[in-house]
Protein backbone atom coordinates (compact mmCIF):
# COMPACT_ATOMS: atom_id res chain seq x y z
CA UNK A 1 0.00 0.00 0.00
CA UNK A 2 1.66 3.45 -1.08
CA UNK A 3 2.09 5.15 2.21
CA UNK A 4 3.03 8.77 3.01
CA UNK A 5 6.47 9.98 4.63
CA UNK A 6 4.47 12.43 6.79
CA UNK A 7 2.35 9.85 8.30
CA UNK A 8 5.35 7.44 8.64
CA UNK A 9 7.25 10.05 10.57
CA UNK A 10 4.54 11.49 12.56
CA UNK A 11 3.90 7.77 13.82
CA UNK A 12 7.62 7.71 14.99
CA UNK A 13 7.35 10.35 16.90
CA UNK A 14 4.36 9.75 18.57
CA UNK A 15 5.39 6.35 19.55
CA UNK A 16 8.98 8.01 21.01
CA UNK A 17 10.81 5.92 18.40
CA UNK A 18 13.03 9.09 17.58
CA UNK A 19 12.57 12.92 19.32
CA UNK A 20 11.74 15.90 17.13
CA UNK A 21 14.87 17.77 18.10
CA UNK A 22 16.82 14.39 16.57
CA UNK A 23 14.78 14.18 13.52
CA UNK A 24 15.12 18.20 12.97
CA UNK A 25 19.00 17.58 13.58
CA UNK A 26 19.15 15.34 10.80
CA UNK A 27 17.37 16.23 8.24
CA UNK A 28 19.61 20.02 9.11
CA UNK A 29 22.64 17.91 8.64
CA UNK A 30 21.71 16.38 6.14
CA UNK A 31 20.94 19.65 3.89
CA UNK A 32 24.36 21.16 5.40
CA UNK A 33 25.78 18.16 3.85
CA UNK A 34 23.79 17.36 0.38
CA UNK A 35 23.06 21.50 -0.27
CA UNK A 36 27.05 22.02 -1.39
CA UNK A 37 25.61 19.37 -4.32
CA UNK A 38 22.10 20.22 -5.04
CA UNK A 39 22.37 24.09 -4.54
CA UNK A 40 18.53 23.57 -3.21
CA UNK A 41 18.55 26.07 0.05
CA UNK A 42 19.68 29.95 -0.25
CA UNK A 43 19.08 30.36 3.53
CA UNK A 44 19.07 27.99 5.81
CA UNK A 45 17.22 28.30 9.42
CA UNK A 46 18.35 25.92 11.79
CA UNK A 47 18.24 27.40 14.49
CA UNK A 48 14.15 28.07 13.67
CA UNK A 49 14.03 24.03 13.12
CA UNK A 50 15.24 23.12 16.26
CA UNK A 51 13.13 25.72 18.90
CA UNK A 52 10.50 24.63 16.69
CA UNK A 53 11.19 20.67 17.77
CA UNK A 54 12.05 21.23 20.91
CA UNK A 55 8.48 22.85 21.67
CA UNK A 56 6.94 19.81 19.84
CA UNK A 57 9.12 17.34 22.24
CA UNK A 58 8.14 19.28 25.27
CA UNK A 59 4.45 18.50 23.71
CA UNK A 60 5.24 14.76 23.27
CA UNK A 61 6.83 14.35 26.86
CA UNK A 62 3.68 16.13 28.55
CA UNK A 63 1.58 13.32 26.93
CA UNK A 64 -0.36 15.99 24.23
CA UNK A 65 -1.52 14.99 21.52
CA UNK A 66 0.48 16.04 18.35
CA UNK A 67 -0.63 16.91 14.98
CA UNK A 68 0.02 15.38 11.84
CA UNK A 69 2.75 17.93 10.62
CA UNK A 70 3.99 18.77 13.82
CA UNK A 71 7.82 18.57 13.58
CA UNK A 72 7.99 17.64 10.41
CA UNK A 73 11.16 19.25 8.34
CA UNK A 74 10.22 21.03 5.72
CA UNK A 75 11.23 24.33 3.58
CA UNK A 76 9.31 27.36 1.88
CA UNK A 77 9.93 28.57 -1.67
CA UNK A 78 12.23 31.82 -1.55
CA UNK A 79 8.98 33.66 -2.78
CA UNK A 80 6.98 33.30 0.13
CA UNK A 81 7.26 35.90 2.81
CA UNK A 82 8.49 34.92 6.19
CA UNK A 83 8.86 37.46 9.08
CA UNK A 84 12.06 38.06 10.02
CA UNK A 85 13.92 35.47 7.80
CA UNK A 86 15.55 37.05 4.40
CA UNK A 87 13.10 36.67 1.30
CA UNK A 88 14.80 37.24 -1.84
CA UNK A 89 12.91 36.13 -4.74
CA UNK A 90 16.64 34.92 -5.88
CA UNK A 91 16.77 38.23 -7.54
CA UNK A 92 19.75 40.82 -6.71
CA UNK A 93 17.19 43.40 -6.59
CA UNK A 94 15.49 41.39 -2.86
CA UNK A 95 19.29 40.54 -1.66
CA UNK A 96 18.69 41.83 1.84
CA UNK A 97 14.87 42.04 2.08
CA UNK A 98 13.25 41.05 5.39
CA UNK A 99 9.81 40.72 5.46
CA UNK A 100 7.99 42.14 8.22
CA UNK A 101 4.76 39.89 7.96
CA UNK A 102 4.26 35.96 7.21
CA UNK A 103 2.10 34.61 4.04
CA UNK A 104 -0.79 32.90 5.72
CA UNK A 105 0.00 29.36 4.22
CA UNK A 106 3.46 30.32 6.33
CA UNK A 107 1.30 31.14 9.64
CA UNK A 108 -1.05 28.19 8.88
CA UNK A 109 2.11 25.97 8.96
CA UNK A 110 3.63 27.68 11.77
CA UNK A 111 0.91 27.24 14.47
CA UNK A 112 1.02 23.68 13.41
CA UNK A 113 4.98 23.52 14.31
CA UNK A 114 6.50 22.64 11.40
CA UNK A 115 9.61 22.43 11.30
CA UNK A 116 11.40 24.82 8.88
CA UNK A 117 15.03 23.69 7.62
CA UNK A 118 15.27 26.60 5.31
CA UNK A 119 13.89 29.00 2.23
CA UNK A 120 14.44 27.19 -1.69
CA UNK A 121 16.02 27.92 -4.51
CA UNK A 122 14.24 29.15 -7.54
CA UNK A 123 13.90 30.78 -11.32
CA UNK A 124 14.27 34.69 -10.53
CA UNK A 125 10.89 35.80 -9.30
CA UNK A 126 9.92 32.37 -10.38
CA UNK A 127 10.44 33.34 -14.15
CA UNK A 128 11.73 30.59 -15.52
CA UNK A 129 11.89 26.57 -16.44
CA UNK A 130 15.50 25.69 -15.25
CA UNK A 131 16.07 27.46 -12.49
CA UNK A 132 19.14 28.47 -13.47
CA UNK A 133 17.91 32.69 -14.12
CA UNK A 134 18.57 32.29 -10.04
CA UNK A 135 20.97 34.83 -9.12
CA UNK A 136 22.17 32.36 -6.85
CA UNK A 137 22.53 29.67 -9.77
CA UNK A 138 20.24 26.87 -10.21
CA UNK A 139 19.18 23.39 -7.93
CA UNK A 140 20.28 20.74 -9.36
CA UNK A 141 18.26 17.63 -10.12
CA UNK A 142 19.12 15.09 -7.29
CA UNK A 143 18.57 12.31 -10.21
CA UNK A 144 21.67 13.50 -11.63
CA UNK A 145 23.35 17.13 -10.70
CA UNK A 146 24.56 17.56 -14.24
CA UNK A 147 20.61 17.68 -14.66
CA UNK A 148 18.47 20.58 -13.62
CA UNK A 149 15.63 20.21 -11.25
CA UNK A 150 13.41 21.84 -13.19
CA UNK A 151 11.72 25.45 -12.18
CA UNK A 152 11.03 27.58 -11.44
CA UNK A 153 10.66 26.15 -7.80
CA UNK A 154 13.48 24.21 -8.24
CA UNK A 155 15.03 24.29 -4.86
CA UNK A 156 11.98 22.64 -3.60
CA UNK A 157 11.96 19.95 -5.77
CA UNK A 158 15.73 19.84 -5.09
CA UNK A 159 15.18 19.70 -1.68
CA UNK A 160 12.21 17.03 -1.45
CA UNK A 161 13.68 14.76 -4.51
CA UNK A 162 17.09 14.51 -2.88
CA UNK A 163 15.12 13.82 0.67
CA UNK A 164 16.70 16.67 2.76
CA UNK A 165 13.46 17.71 3.43
CA UNK A 166 9.71 16.24 3.93
CA UNK A 167 8.01 18.67 1.61
CA UNK A 168 8.34 21.85 0.68
CA UNK A 169 5.99 24.73 -0.76
CA UNK A 170 6.31 26.24 -4.19
CA UNK A 171 4.46 28.27 -6.17
CA UNK A 172 2.88 27.38 -10.14
CA UNK A 173 2.24 30.38 -12.29
CA UNK A 174 2.74 28.01 -15.85
CA UNK A 175 3.85 24.77 -14.61
CA UNK A 176 6.20 25.88 -11.97
CA UNK A 177 5.52 23.24 -8.86
CA UNK A 178 4.38 20.37 -11.62
CA UNK A 179 7.07 20.95 -13.94
CA UNK A 180 10.22 20.46 -11.21
CA UNK A 181 8.33 18.04 -9.46
CA UNK A 182 8.41 16.07 -13.04
CA UNK A 183 12.07 16.58 -13.41
CA UNK A 184 12.93 15.51 -9.98
CA UNK A 185 10.50 12.27 -10.12
CA UNK A 186 8.56 13.62 -6.96
CA UNK A 187 5.06 14.64 -6.71
CA UNK A 188 3.21 18.35 -7.14
CA UNK A 189 0.29 19.74 -6.40
CA UNK A 190 -1.27 22.82 -8.27
CA UNK A 191 -4.67 23.40 -6.33
CA UNK A 192 -7.44 25.23 -8.03
CA UNK A 193 -6.73 29.32 -8.29
CA UNK A 194 -8.11 30.58 -5.06
CA UNK A 195 -7.97 27.01 -3.21
CA UNK A 196 -4.69 28.61 -1.05
CA UNK A 197 -3.92 32.03 0.15
CA UNK A 198 -1.84 33.84 -1.85
CA UNK A 199 -1.15 36.53 0.60
CA UNK A 200 2.58 37.05 1.40
CA UNK A 201 3.34 35.19 -2.08
CA UNK A 202 5.38 37.94 -3.89
CA UNK A 203 3.60 38.14 -6.89
CA UNK A 204 4.76 37.07 -10.73
CA UNK A 205 1.06 37.30 -12.44
CA UNK A 206 -1.60 37.60 -9.95
CA UNK A 207 -4.09 36.12 -11.85
CA UNK A 208 -2.37 32.37 -12.80
CA UNK A 209 -0.09 32.35 -9.35
CA UNK A 210 -1.14 29.61 -7.02
CA UNK A 211 0.67 28.26 -3.63
CA UNK A 212 1.11 24.41 -3.80
CA UNK A 213 2.80 21.15 -2.22
CA UNK A 214 5.97 19.36 -3.42
CA UNK A 215 6.14 15.92 -1.81
CA UNK A 216 7.66 12.47 -2.49
CA UNK A 217 3.79 10.61 -2.29
CA UNK A 218 0.57 11.43 -3.04
CA UNK A 219 -0.97 11.08 0.52
CA UNK A 220 1.84 13.66 1.41
CA UNK A 221 0.61 16.03 -0.40
CA UNK A 222 -3.28 15.30 0.22
CA UNK A 223 -2.13 16.07 3.60
CA UNK A 224 -0.35 19.20 3.19
CA UNK A 225 -2.97 20.70 0.63
CA UNK A 226 -5.38 19.81 3.60
CA UNK A 227 -3.50 22.11 6.30
CA UNK A 228 -3.33 25.08 3.85
CA UNK A 229 -6.48 25.23 2.03
CA UNK A 230 -8.05 27.60 3.90
CA UNK A 231 -10.11 30.70 3.32
CA UNK A 232 -7.75 33.90 3.70
CA UNK A 233 -9.44 37.23 4.08
CA UNK A 234 -6.45 38.99 3.77
CA UNK A 235 -6.46 37.64 -0.16
CA UNK A 236 -9.54 38.62 -2.16
CA UNK A 237 -9.41 36.11 -4.33
CA UNK A 238 -9.42 33.48 -1.81
CA UNK A 239 -12.14 31.12 -1.57
CA UNK A 240 -10.85 28.20 0.42
CA UNK A 241 -10.99 24.18 -0.17
CA UNK A 242 -14.40 23.39 -1.46
CA UNK A 243 -15.82 20.22 0.67
CA UNK A 244 -14.22 18.20 3.36
CA UNK A 245 -10.76 17.08 3.43
CA UNK A 246 -9.09 15.17 0.57
CA UNK A 247 -7.44 12.61 2.69
CA UNK A 248 -10.76 11.35 3.39
CA UNK A 249 -11.36 10.13 -0.16
CA UNK A 250 -7.71 9.53 -0.76
CA UNK A 251 -7.65 5.49 -1.55
CA UNK A 252 -11.76 5.62 -2.58
CA UNK A 253 -12.02 3.08 -6.08
CA UNK A 254 -11.74 4.71 -9.15
CA UNK A 255 -13.72 1.63 -10.90
CA UNK A 256 -16.07 3.51 -13.73
CA UNK A 257 -13.88 7.14 -13.56
CA UNK A 258 -13.56 8.64 -16.86
CA UNK A 259 -9.83 9.57 -17.81
CA UNK A 260 -9.66 11.71 -20.51
CA UNK A 261 -6.80 12.02 -22.88
CA UNK A 262 -6.75 15.22 -25.25
CA UNK A 263 -4.45 14.26 -28.47
CA UNK A 264 -3.28 17.89 -28.66
CA UNK A 265 -1.13 17.31 -25.26
CA UNK A 266 0.90 14.06 -27.06
CA UNK A 267 1.71 16.51 -29.86
CA UNK A 268 5.38 17.37 -30.24
CA UNK A 269 6.21 15.51 -27.09
CA UNK A 270 9.25 12.83 -26.58
CA UNK A 271 8.52 9.21 -28.01
CA UNK A 272 9.13 7.71 -24.34
CA UNK A 273 7.12 10.27 -22.51
CA UNK A 274 3.83 9.21 -24.48
CA UNK A 275 4.42 5.69 -24.16
CA UNK A 276 4.97 6.46 -20.40
CA UNK A 277 1.50 8.47 -20.77
CA UNK A 278 0.33 5.43 -22.37
CA UNK A 279 1.13 3.11 -19.96
CA UNK A 280 -0.34 4.82 -17.31
CA UNK A 281 -3.84 4.65 -19.24
CA UNK A 282 -3.00 0.75 -19.17
CA UNK A 283 -2.81 1.09 -15.68
CA UNK A 284 -6.11 3.36 -15.06
CA UNK A 285 -7.73 0.71 -17.74
CA UNK A 286 -6.60 -2.22 -14.86
CA UNK A 287 -7.95 -0.39 -11.91
CA UNK A 288 -11.44 -0.08 -13.75
CA UNK A 289 -11.37 3.39 -15.09
CA UNK A 290 -12.24 4.11 -18.68
CA UNK A 291 -10.24 6.11 -20.85
CA UNK A 292 -11.95 8.54 -23.45
CA UNK A 293 -9.81 10.39 -26.11
CA UNK A 294 -10.90 13.47 -27.27
CA UNK A 295 -9.69 16.59 -28.96
CA UNK A 296 -8.90 20.09 -27.29
CA UNK A 297 -8.09 22.33 -30.20
CA UNK A 298 -8.16 25.63 -28.09
CA UNK A 299 -4.72 24.02 -26.07
CA UNK A 300 -2.65 25.35 -29.27
CA UNK A 301 -3.39 29.11 -28.00
CA UNK A 302 -2.19 28.79 -24.11
CA UNK A 303 1.36 29.17 -24.68
CA UNK A 304 1.71 31.95 -26.50
CA UNK A 305 -1.96 33.67 -24.28
CA UNK A 306 0.41 32.74 -20.87
CA UNK A 307 3.36 34.52 -22.33
CA UNK A 308 1.25 37.29 -23.14
CA UNK A 309 -0.76 37.66 -19.75
CA UNK A 310 2.13 36.88 -17.66
CA UNK A 311 4.43 39.01 -18.76
CA UNK A 312 1.77 41.78 -18.95
CA UNK A 313 0.83 41.50 -15.34
CA UNK A 314 3.97 40.92 -14.40
CA UNK A 315 5.24 44.24 -15.84
CA UNK A 316 3.04 45.86 -13.27
CA UNK A 317 3.38 43.66 -10.13
CA UNK A 318 7.18 44.41 -10.78
CA UNK A 319 6.88 47.95 -10.86
CA UNK A 320 7.14 48.16 -7.30
CA UNK A 321 10.91 47.69 -7.52
CA UNK A 322 12.31 51.47 -7.36
CA UNK A 323 14.97 51.20 -4.32
CA UNK A 324 13.12 53.17 -2.03
CA UNK A 325 11.56 51.70 0.41
CA UNK A 326 13.01 48.00 0.16
CA UNK A 327 15.75 46.03 -1.69
CA UNK A 328 19.09 47.00 -3.47
CA UNK A 329 19.71 50.52 -4.65
CA UNK A 330 21.79 51.73 -7.12
CA UNK A 331 24.66 53.87 -6.16
CA UNK A 332 25.71 57.32 -8.18
CA UNK A 333 22.38 58.95 -9.68
CA UNK A 334 21.87 62.34 -11.07
CA UNK A 335 18.03 62.16 -9.30
CA UNK A 336 15.07 60.04 -8.27
CA UNK A 337 14.51 59.09 -11.57
CA UNK A 338 17.73 58.05 -12.68
CA UNK A 339 18.16 55.92 -9.50
CA UNK A 340 14.70 53.92 -9.94
CA UNK A 341 16.46 53.18 -13.53
CA UNK A 342 19.69 52.06 -12.43
CA UNK A 343 18.39 50.23 -9.75
CA UNK A 344 16.09 48.24 -11.76
CA UNK A 345 18.55 47.91 -14.62
CA UNK A 346 20.94 46.28 -11.93
CA UNK A 347 18.80 44.90 -9.55
CA UNK A 348 17.10 42.55 -12.08
CA UNK A 349 18.06 39.69 -14.13
CA UNK A 350 18.43 39.41 -18.02
CA UNK A 351 14.98 36.95 -18.02
CA UNK A 352 12.99 39.38 -15.75
CA UNK A 353 13.67 42.53 -17.78
CA UNK A 354 12.95 40.32 -20.97
CA UNK A 355 9.55 39.44 -19.60
CA UNK A 356 8.82 43.36 -17.73
CA UNK A 357 9.37 44.67 -21.54
CA UNK A 358 7.05 42.46 -23.35
CA UNK A 359 4.62 43.12 -20.77
CA UNK A 360 4.68 46.61 -21.37
CA UNK A 361 5.10 46.24 -25.00
CA UNK A 362 1.44 43.72 -25.27
CA UNK A 363 -0.19 46.56 -22.76
CA UNK A 364 1.03 50.01 -24.61
CA UNK A 365 -0.97 51.85 -26.59
CA UNK A 366 -1.79 50.21 -30.37
CA UNK A 367 -0.34 46.93 -29.17
CA UNK A 368 -2.94 46.19 -26.30
CA UNK A 369 -5.67 45.19 -28.12
CA UNK A 370 -3.91 42.65 -30.64
CA UNK A 371 -1.91 41.47 -28.08
CA UNK A 372 -3.68 41.35 -24.23
CA UNK A 373 -7.10 42.23 -25.23
CA UNK A 374 -6.76 39.03 -28.04
CA UNK A 375 -5.08 37.39 -25.31
CA UNK A 376 -7.76 37.40 -22.67
CA UNK A 377 -10.58 36.78 -25.10
CA UNK A 378 -9.18 33.53 -26.13
CA UNK A 379 -8.33 32.90 -22.21
CA UNK A 380 -11.78 32.80 -22.18
CA UNK A 381 -11.88 30.31 -25.14
CA UNK A 382 -9.88 27.99 -23.08
CA UNK A 383 -11.52 27.88 -20.34
CA UNK A 384 -14.86 27.09 -21.85
CA UNK A 385 -12.95 24.42 -23.53
CA UNK A 386 -11.87 22.81 -20.39
CA UNK A 387 -15.51 23.16 -18.94
CA UNK A 388 -16.84 21.29 -22.10
CA UNK A 389 -14.17 18.68 -21.49
CA UNK A 390 -15.42 17.86 -17.65
CA UNK A 391 -18.92 17.28 -19.25
CA UNK A 392 -16.84 13.94 -21.10
CA UNK A 393 -14.76 13.24 -18.54
CA UNK A 394 -13.89 13.19 -15.11
CA UNK A 395 -10.12 13.98 -14.93
CA UNK A 396 -7.53 14.38 -17.94
CA UNK A 397 -4.28 12.64 -18.09
CA UNK A 398 -0.97 14.37 -19.90
CA UNK A 399 2.50 14.67 -19.57
CA UNK A 400 3.73 17.22 -17.42
CA UNK A 401 6.40 18.34 -19.89
CA UNK A 402 7.42 16.77 -23.14
CA UNK A 403 11.06 15.36 -22.02
CA UNK A 404 13.31 14.92 -19.37
CA UNK A 405 15.61 16.95 -17.32
CA UNK A 406 17.96 18.44 -19.49
CA UNK A 407 21.54 19.40 -18.91
CA UNK A 408 22.56 22.71 -16.93
CA UNK A 409 23.44 25.13 -18.91
CA UNK A 410 20.81 24.08 -21.92
CA UNK A 411 17.72 26.38 -21.58
CA UNK A 412 19.36 29.65 -21.93
CA UNK A 413 20.07 29.47 -25.33
CA UNK A 414 16.78 30.18 -27.60
CA UNK A 415 14.31 32.31 -25.25
CA UNK A 416 11.00 30.66 -27.12
CA UNK A 417 12.44 27.12 -27.53
CA UNK A 418 12.66 27.04 -23.38
CA UNK A 419 9.19 28.45 -23.38
CA UNK A 420 8.26 25.73 -24.70
CA UNK A 421 8.69 23.35 -22.18
CA UNK A 422 6.07 24.84 -20.68
CA UNK A 423 3.65 23.85 -23.54
CA UNK A 424 1.51 20.91 -21.16
CA UNK A 425 1.67 22.59 -17.80
CA UNK A 426 0.69 26.86 -19.01
CA UNK A 427 -3.59 25.50 -20.10
CA UNK A 428 -3.92 24.58 -16.05
CA UNK A 429 -2.97 27.91 -15.05
CA UNK A 430 -5.10 30.03 -17.82
CA UNK A 431 -8.15 27.78 -16.71
CA UNK A 432 -7.54 28.00 -12.67
CA UNK A 433 -7.56 24.66 -12.49
CA UNK A 434 -6.20 22.25 -9.98
CA UNK A 435 -3.38 19.82 -11.49
CA UNK A 436 -1.11 17.37 -10.02
CA UNK A 437 2.14 15.77 -11.54
CA UNK A 438 3.96 12.81 -10.21
CA UNK A 439 6.11 10.14 -11.42
CA UNK A 440 5.24 7.92 -14.52
CA UNK A 441 8.50 5.92 -14.96
CA UNK A 442 12.39 7.01 -16.27
CA UNK A 443 14.50 7.69 -19.77
CA UNK A 444 16.90 5.31 -20.63
CA UNK A 445 19.44 7.87 -18.42
CA UNK A 446 17.17 7.62 -15.66
CA UNK A 447 15.97 10.63 -15.48
CA UNK A 448 12.34 10.71 -14.25
CA UNK A 449 9.35 11.06 -16.63
CA UNK A 450 6.15 13.16 -14.79
CA UNK A 451 2.50 12.38 -15.96
CA UNK A 452 -0.30 15.33 -14.99
CA UNK A 453 -3.62 14.66 -13.72
CA UNK A 454 -5.73 17.74 -14.15
CA UNK A 455 -9.16 18.33 -12.76
CA UNK A 456 -12.15 20.47 -12.87
CA UNK A 457 -11.98 23.32 -10.47
CA UNK A 458 -11.81 22.37 -6.51
CA UNK A 459 -11.45 19.16 -7.66
CA UNK A 460 -8.99 18.09 -5.88
CA UNK A 461 -9.99 15.32 -4.21
CA UNK A 462 -10.65 13.72 -7.31
CA UNK A 463 -7.44 14.09 -9.20
CA UNK A 464 -5.38 13.31 -5.64
CA UNK A 465 -7.64 10.13 -5.72
CA UNK A 466 -6.98 9.17 -9.02
CA UNK A 467 -3.10 9.82 -8.62
CA UNK A 468 -2.55 7.66 -5.74
CA UNK A 469 -4.29 5.08 -6.73
CA UNK A 470 -1.78 5.23 -10.15
CA UNK A 471 0.82 5.59 -7.44
CA UNK A 472 -0.03 2.78 -5.48
CA UNK A 473 -0.96 0.40 -8.72
CA UNK A 474 2.13 1.32 -10.75
CA UNK A 475 4.86 1.92 -7.37
CA UNK A 476 7.69 3.28 -10.29
CA UNK A 477 8.77 5.69 -7.19
CA UNK A 478 12.68 5.32 -6.89
CA UNK A 479 14.52 7.20 -4.20
CA UNK A 480 17.51 9.66 -5.06
CA UNK A 481 21.26 8.51 -3.81
CA UNK A 482 21.35 12.00 -1.25
CA UNK A 483 19.43 13.02 1.92
CA UNK A 484 18.00 11.10 5.08
CA UNK A 485 17.83 7.50 5.16
CA UNK A 486 15.00 7.13 7.66
CA UNK B 1 9.75 42.70 -36.87
CA UNK B 2 10.87 45.04 -34.10
CA UNK B 3 12.75 47.86 -34.19
CA UNK B 4 15.65 49.07 -31.97
CA UNK B 5 14.12 52.14 -31.36
CA UNK B 6 10.78 50.17 -30.66
CA UNK B 7 12.45 48.20 -27.65
CA UNK B 8 14.37 51.49 -26.79
CA UNK B 9 11.02 53.43 -26.30
CA UNK B 10 9.40 50.03 -24.19
CA UNK B 11 12.14 50.29 -22.01
CA UNK B 12 11.78 54.03 -20.82
CA UNK B 13 7.90 53.04 -20.44
CA UNK B 14 9.57 49.73 -18.27
CA UNK B 15 11.89 52.33 -16.55
CA UNK B 16 15.04 50.59 -17.59
CA UNK B 17 18.28 51.38 -19.11
CA UNK B 18 19.12 49.20 -22.56
CA UNK B 19 22.95 49.70 -23.02
CA UNK B 20 24.64 49.52 -26.38
CA UNK B 21 25.88 46.10 -25.85
CA UNK B 22 22.81 44.88 -24.91
CA UNK B 23 20.36 46.64 -27.40
CA UNK B 24 21.12 44.08 -30.39
CA UNK B 25 20.90 40.78 -28.92
CA UNK B 26 17.82 42.03 -27.16
CA UNK B 27 16.00 42.98 -29.92
CA UNK B 28 16.86 39.88 -31.83
CA UNK B 29 15.10 38.28 -28.76
CA UNK B 30 12.63 40.50 -27.96
CA UNK B 31 11.84 39.77 -31.69
CA UNK B 32 11.45 36.09 -31.56
CA UNK B 33 9.08 36.08 -28.56
CA UNK B 34 7.40 38.68 -30.19
CA UNK B 35 7.03 37.12 -32.90
CA UNK B 36 6.02 34.02 -31.22
CA UNK B 37 3.31 36.08 -29.04
CA UNK B 38 1.56 37.35 -32.62
CA UNK B 39 0.41 33.71 -33.34
CA UNK B 40 -2.52 34.48 -31.35
CA UNK B 41 -3.47 36.81 -34.20
CA UNK B 42 -3.84 33.54 -36.12
CA UNK B 43 -6.11 32.32 -34.14
CA UNK B 44 -9.93 32.13 -36.22
CA UNK B 45 -11.45 31.80 -32.90
CA UNK B 46 -12.36 35.66 -31.80
CA UNK B 47 -12.46 34.13 -28.19
CA UNK B 48 -15.05 34.65 -25.58
CA UNK B 49 -15.12 37.89 -23.26
CA UNK B 50 -13.10 36.88 -20.33
CA UNK B 51 -13.38 38.74 -17.38
CA UNK B 52 -11.70 36.64 -14.10
CA UNK B 53 -11.42 33.28 -13.34
CA UNK B 54 -14.03 31.14 -11.84
CA UNK B 55 -16.32 33.43 -11.36
CA UNK B 56 -14.63 36.06 -8.15
CA UNK B 57 -16.17 39.16 -7.31
CA UNK B 58 -14.43 42.15 -5.99
CA UNK B 59 -14.21 41.47 -2.07
CA UNK B 60 -14.23 45.35 0.22
CA UNK B 61 -13.49 44.82 4.13
CA UNK B 62 -15.37 47.32 6.28
CA UNK B 63 -13.57 50.67 6.42
CA UNK B 64 -12.35 50.43 9.95
CA UNK B 65 -9.17 51.23 11.92
CA UNK B 66 -7.15 47.88 12.47
CA UNK B 67 -3.78 47.71 13.72
CA UNK B 68 -0.94 48.39 11.13
CA UNK B 69 3.14 46.71 11.21
CA UNK B 70 5.47 48.69 13.02
CA UNK B 71 7.18 51.52 11.33
CA UNK B 72 10.74 51.14 12.39
CA UNK B 73 10.61 47.48 10.89
CA UNK B 74 8.93 48.60 7.72
CA UNK B 75 11.52 51.11 7.58
CA UNK B 76 14.80 49.03 8.32
CA UNK B 77 14.36 47.91 4.95
CA UNK B 78 14.92 50.69 3.20
CA UNK B 79 18.29 52.08 2.53
CA UNK B 80 17.98 55.49 3.37
CA UNK B 81 15.08 57.10 5.98
CA UNK B 82 15.08 60.20 8.14
CA UNK B 83 12.46 61.18 10.39
CA UNK B 84 9.97 58.01 10.40
CA UNK B 85 9.85 57.99 6.52
CA UNK B 86 11.32 56.94 3.67
CA UNK B 87 14.27 59.28 2.69
CA UNK B 88 14.74 60.29 -1.71
CA UNK B 89 16.40 63.05 -3.52
CA UNK B 90 14.28 66.13 -4.03
CA UNK B 91 11.80 65.94 -6.38
CA UNK B 92 10.58 69.51 -6.40
CA UNK B 93 12.91 71.83 -7.55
Amino acid sequence: MSEGKIAKLHGMLEAKEISCKELAQTYIDASERDNEKLNAYVTMTPEIALNTAEAVDKKIANGEKIGLLEGIPMTLKDNISTDGIKTTCCSKILEDYVPVYDATVWTILKKQNAVLIGKTNMDEFAMGSSCETSVFGGAKNPHNINCVAGGSSGGAASAVGGNIAVYGLGSDTGGSIRQPAGFCGIVGLKPTYGAVSRYGLIAYASSLDQIGPITSSVEDAAAVFDAISEYDEKDSTSQGRKGEPVCGTLKNDIKGMKIGIAHEYLDGVREDVKQSIEKAADVYKSLGAEIVYFDLPALKYALPVYYILACAEASSNLGRYDGIRYGYKAENYRDVNDMIKKTRSRGFGDEVKKRILLGTYVLSAGYYDAYYKKAQNLRGTIVNAFKNAFNICDVILAPTVPMTAFENGRAVSDPVETYLTDICTVPVNIAGLPGISLPCGYDSNGMPIGMQLIGNTFDEAKILNAAWQYENAANVFRPSDFGVKL
Amino acid sequence: MVSKEEIMKIAILSKLFVSEEEIDSLTEDMDKIIAFADTINNATDAGTDFDNINNLSDVLRDDVEVPSYDREKILANAKDSADGCFLVKNIMK
